[in-house]
């Protein structure tokens, strides 16, 4: 069943171990020449291939998007089967300009109040390859001043940090992500913890978990929950929106308070982020956060 | 003649799983995974030495294409070996239809369909060696089951075209002579 040449097998024996010795000459921590060369030569063919994609696609991704994440799906889905073809992808592209627009607008909004220097970008993959990690790549790199371990923006809050940068493309791993941890701090009691991606062993389902040090802080859902900031801005700038607190749970017996965080960036519709280059003189605490809703609000 | 349309199918199923596949926001996590239903094709119609050669060649550019989330080859290793035994089992047992002459699609379908799952564990049991947090059981079934349908039903689209491709440039007049040896070559 099983029959080959020796020589088949002598080959397959070469691929298997050129394989292995890749995996783990990569998976070492720090940049090596030899990978960085081999994903340097990819980017050069990925870079203008995913630029002329998004050319082609954007309205339609659009147009995807609009009717994905409608809140009445159904309704949009009826409005836009009886727009004409036409008027409907000059519509799209529209207002994908209008919506890149705003999301720009916001992100310099956020920059500046946090006189933070920005680079923007536009995500380009969304998805990997067997779809484990969140990750994304954006389409900007070490030649936009881009460097592993930045943090990355919206206009609503934190995106993730950057964890490999080519010279036109970067990768980042999203705030989401079981392997993310952003020192967090509540923006009222300013009481610190950890942000993780995912479900935290003990927790509850969510796509980011909280957990709190401090077991007598009081926490209650709606709390706002910033980044703590690290040294030197890296890997996150400190002040910047992480999400709100859904759920807290109570546990008998844990170390630490877990809750749930809803997160202030929607995932799933990522488009246009900032790459935190340059932070502020001074760390600027919660000056990033939107005005508090007013109380008659849905909350 | 052949093996430059093999490698201009497999490049451009390479690309766009990188830039379009990849570039939808799938909000349960995978999608469908061109690159292995354009090898399955390929490994179905050669050597298992070739076969081999061609899914460590087209995983390793899904692995150097970004983003560079997990460590390079650890797809190039899976692929290479799914690819491999792919034809190996077809070269030897000859499902599908004798070797040599084409394979029916039902069974280049059925194909997809299991070295999908099989490339799913196989790359989840890789991440698992590794340390990588993501590898839990729930994901796992999760992400192999969704990933492996969503493969067996792009490959309709994929594997049957390239196929169809291979088979109508075979060079060979001899092709359908079932010999103790492959004749090699793309």
């Amino acid at each position: 069943m099983f029959r080959d040449s020796p020589q088949s097998r002598l080959f397959l024996a070469v691929l298997v171990v050129a394989a292995v010795v890749l995996i783990a000459v990569d998976a070492r921590p720090g940049s090596n020449p030899v990978t960085a060369l081999a994903r340097g030569g990819g980017e050069l063919v990925f870079a203008p291939t995913a630029a002329g994609v998004g050319l082609v696609t954007g309205p339609a991704a659009e147009l995807y998007e609009a009717v994905r994440q409608g809140p009445e799906a159904a309704d949009r889905i009826a409005e836009l089967e009886e727009a004409n073809a036409e008027l409907e992808s000059q519509l799209a592209a529209a207002r994908l300009d209008d919506g890149r627009a705003d999301q720009l607008d916001e992100l310099l909004h956020l920059s500046g109040l946090g006189s933070y220097e920005v680079v923007p970008a536009q995500a380009v993959t969304r998805t990997t390859a067997r779809g484990y990690a969140h990750t994304v790549t954006i389409d900007a790199g070490t030649g936009s001043g881009i460097r592993p371990d930045m943090t990355v923006v919206n206009g609503s809050g934190l995106v993730g940090r950057v964890i490999e940068a080519g010279p036109r493309t970067s990768t980042v791993r999203l705030a989401t992500d079981v392997n993310s941890t952003v020192g967090a701090r509540l923006e009222q009691t300013r009481k610190i913890g950890a942000v993780t991606g995912g479900t935290v062993p003990g927790g509850p389902e969510a796509d980011m978990t909280l957990e709190l040090f401090d077991m007598e802080a009081p926490i209650e859902s709606g709390d706002r929950v910033v980044t703590l900031g690290s040294h030197d801005g890296a890997p996150f700038v400190p002040g910047v929106p992480v999400g709100t607190v859904d759920e807290v749970q109570v546990a008998p017996g844990a170390l630490s308070r877990i809750a749930r965080i809803t997160p202030a960036v929607d995932f799933s519709s990522l488009d246009v982020v900032g790459v935190v280059v340059g932070g502020p003189e001074e760390d600027p605490r919660d000056s990033v956060l939107p005005p508090k809703p007013e109380p008659e609000g849905d909350r | 003649m052949r093996a430059a349309v093999t490698l201009l199918m497999v490049t451009v199923a390479v690309l766009a799983q990188a830039t379009v596949v990849n570039r939808l926001p799938f909000e349960w996590g995978p999608g469908p995974d061109l690159v292995l239903a354009a090898v399955v094709a390929v490994a179905l119609t050669t050597s298992p030495a070739a076969a081999a050669g061609c899914g460590f060649a087209a995983g390793l550019a899904v692995d150097v294409l970004p983003p560079a989330e997990h460590p390079m080859g650890r797809y190039a290793l899976v692929l290479c070996l799914a690819a491999y035994v792919l034809a190996l089992l077809r070269t030897n047992t000859g499902f599908g239809g004798p070797t040599g002459s084409g394979v029916s699609a039902w069974a280049a379908v059925g194909a997809t369909a299991v070295t999908a799952a099989g490339v799913g564990l196989g790359y989840a049991f890789v991440g698992f060696v590794m340390g990588d947090a993501n590898i839990t059981p729930a994901a796992v079934a999760l992400h192999t089951g969704v990933g492996a349908l969503l493969t067996t039903l792009a490959s309709v689209l994929v594997t049957l075209p390239v196929l169809w491709v291979r088979s109508a440039l075979t060079e060979s007049d001899f092709a359908t002579i079932q010999g103790p040896t492959s004749p090699g070559g793309w």
